[in-house]
């Protein structure tokens, strides 16, 4: 899908440039190369991008989303937080907003929203700020997920990778199924690339790199991360039934990958893939990356020392094979007992 | 640090992290918060990490820090937003549908067009969920209904995933209602009427206790293999290396940095928290505490025990 066929509306506007980037809570924690790479990645193309000021120590906090959906956290604590992180922006002079996390991306959009709609929400936010943190409230220029900016710099990455989409023994373009996550595409639809039922966010990025997308049934059903339903142990079964419906409407398609752009659904459609073969038997082992990492893999950077694929539940190197790309297993682990996992 | 407390008073924190609630029980408030964080802050200088992060997260010592801790900023506290909670507590539940900020935006009418729950994963799996029948208590204005709906675990089902937010042909926000109701069902301690309500206490130390004291929801060392049997053996496996891991790969585990696993300064943690005061969140961290120990001691129960508990329960 050319980007001319997405719906008009569906068509945002993308800064070219000078980013803030804010890290994620569970990208940060559960794949941390996957966070690291998107600085690597704004580096490599040229983009100008700061993570909080040139202090050894960062200033960006959690936007406060996680616990907000785990409800426990006011709208007006998180409309402070938010400011509170467009303030630290505004301090050293950035306007675009990029957040590694789209829960995040949410976030801030709904309290940029409830600015426009609740009269006299600002004045008293900024009130509020100055008298919590000495802070003013300074609304962004944009806030976007920084998926947007590898969506913007597809073409031009393009170009710069050592390895494309394709099984380099056949020339096969893989089959990438894309997962985009909700907070991305259905809390603010057109604040994506395509809207909530075509999301060109993902798919974007592998029709550039070589790869065919492969829609099926479920494509769009959430991959049951759900804040307390997994953070609760209980709760995890809602978890596991989302991802088992998932794999078991795409599975028809074999694909080779499944690409996120949300740290949760990283975590929980890779992770849940151990406990769902516990379950029924059935070993999918769809290997599942996010965007960054699987641009780092076709740049040719480290599997190990950069990207982190052993952060992985799913073994990423079948897929490795398939591109072609090298890796030295014994660079996986940095202690040498207990190797005998699968 | 310690620098009020004379030698003969002085706590040695060490001491206190393998001690539960009652054995904190006789420590005056100050002490043990200077305590805790003089361990927090206590950098190992040969290669600038915090060492003692990972003892202090999830013990019986930081939860109790945080309820003496909380309770005395919120009572400190004259924000606008700490008042307006706590009048809100007290309202009827039509009230809070007229008068908090996400719901007297988030449902307007209702067709009944059934989209929400065809698109709905919650429904798809819990039998007994349906996100129309949370529109029509709201709807109803019922305060009889709302009660029965604030006191029952299907509130709880719902996954925020917004899957039917997109759909809606009246542009609804349920999963923004959703949110703020089991905000009033804990803030009323109408959440402690269902299992999964009760778990919110478990979510308040996890994710609260993460926020309050690291700035983050998620902390690193949160995510175990003992507590995640359903990650595998691969998992276990990156866990016990998770903090090497992470170095190697430009992250920043109980240390200064910009990426996964970031300590920050206390005057960053010093304005995220006056942020969460000024916002009314401790309103609601206090009523859960209260609520809690109520709970536990009609259990005859340790709030330590019933911690546990609520975590494993449903």
């Amino acid at each position: 899908m050319a980007t001319s066929m997405i719906a008009p509306e569906t068509i945002k506007e993308i800064p070219e440039n000078d980013f803030f980037l804010t890290p994620s809570c569970i990208l940060g924690a559960v794949n941390p190369g996957a966070e690291v790479l998107i600085g690597r990645i704004y580096d490599l193309l040229g983009l100008r991008w700061k993570a909080a000021g040139d202090r050894a120590e960062s200033q960006c906090t959690c936007c406060t989303g996680f616990s907000s959906h785990g409800d426990l956290i006011s709208i007006e604590s998180t409309l402070l937080v938010t400011a509170r992180l467009w303030s630290v922006a505004a301090e050293i002079g950035v306007e675009n907003i990029t957040t590694a996390c789209v829960t995040s991306f949410a976030i801030h959009n709904e309290c940029m929203e409830m600015y426009q709609h609740e009269p006299g929400l600002h004045e008293r936010v900024d009130r509020w700020l100055q008298r919590a943190c000495g802070r003013r409230l300074q609304i962004p220029k944009h806030v976007v997920h920084a998926s947007d900016i590898m969506y913007r710099n597809r073409e031009a990455l393009a170009e710069k990778l050592r390895y494309r989409l394709v099984d380099h023994n056949t020339g096969r373009p893989l089959r990438i199924v894309d997962h985009v996550g909700c907070h991305y595409a259905k809390v603010f639809p057109e604040k994506s690339i395509g809207g909530s039922e075509s999301c060109d966010v993902l798919a974007g990025l592998i029709r550039a790199w070589g790869g065919e997308t492969v829609d099926y049934p479920e494509r769009r059903h959430c991959c049951g991360m759900g804040f307390r339903q997994c953070a609760i142990r209980p709760n995890r079964g809602y978890s596991m039934a989302c991802v088992l419906k998932k794999l078991e409407s795409m599975e028809p398609w074999k694909p080779d990958a499944i690409l996120t752009n949300c740290p949760g659904c990283n975590l929980i459609l890779d992770k849940e893939q151990w406990a769902i073969l516990q379950m029924t038997g059935v070993e999918y082992n769809i290997p599942t990356l996010s965007y960054t990492e699987l641009a780092g893999l076709l740049l040719g950077w480290d599997p190990y020392e950069v990207v982190g694929i052993q952060g992985h539940t799913v073994p990423i190197e079948p897929l490795l094979d398939k591109l072609g790309i090298p890796y030295d297993k014994s660079k996986e682990w940095l202690t040498k007992e207990n190797l005998e996992v699968t | 640090m310690n620098r009020n407390i004379s030698p003969t008073e002085q706590i040695f924190p060490a001491d206190l992290l393998s001690k539960g609630h009652e054995e904190l029980r006789d420590i005056p408030d100050d002490k043990l918060v200077t305590a805790y964080e003089s361990m927090r802050d206590n950098e190992f200088a040969a290669d600038h990490t915090y060492p003692n992060l990972r003892r202090l997260y999830g013990t019986s010592l930081e939860r109790e820090k945080d309820r003496r801790e909380i309770r005395q900023w919120a009572e400190n506290c004259d924000a606008e937003m700490q008042e307006w909670y706590e009048k809100a507590r007290n309202e009827p539940c039509t009230w809070w549908l007229q008068n908090h900020l996400v719901a007297k935006h988030a449902l307007k009418s209702c067709i009944a067009c059934g989209v929400c729950t065809s698109q709905c994963p919650a429904a798809q799996y819990y039998p007994e969920y349906n996100p129309r029948t949370i529109v029509d208590a709201v709807l109803s204005k019922s305060e009889d209904r709302l009660v029965e709906l604030l006191k029952s675990d299907v509130l709880w089902y719902c996954g925020q995933c917004g899957s039917c937010k997109p759909l809606c042909p009246l542009e609804n926000n349920l999963m923004g209602l959703i949110s703020s109701l089991r905000f009033l069902a804990q803030l009323k301690g109408y959440h402690l009427h269902s299992v999964r309500g009760r778990q919110q206490y478990a979510m308040r130390h996890l994710c609260g206790g993460n926020l309050w004291n690291r700035a983050c929801t998620l902390y690193f060392r949160n995510i175990t293999a003992e507590g995640h049997p359903d990650f595998g053996p691969r998992y276990a496996k990156y866990q016990s290396e998770a903090e090497g891991q992470m170095v190697r790969l430009g992250a920043n585990p109980d240390r200064p940095g910009h990426f996964g696993g970031r300590k920050f300064s206390p005057q960053t943690l010093a304005e995220f928290r006056s942020c969460l005061a000024s916002g009314g969140t401790l309103v609601l961290w206090n009523q859960l505490e209260e609520y809690a120990s109520e709970d536990a001691r009609k259990s005859g129960v340790s709030i330590d025990e019933y911690h546990d508990r609520v975590h494993r329960e449903g």
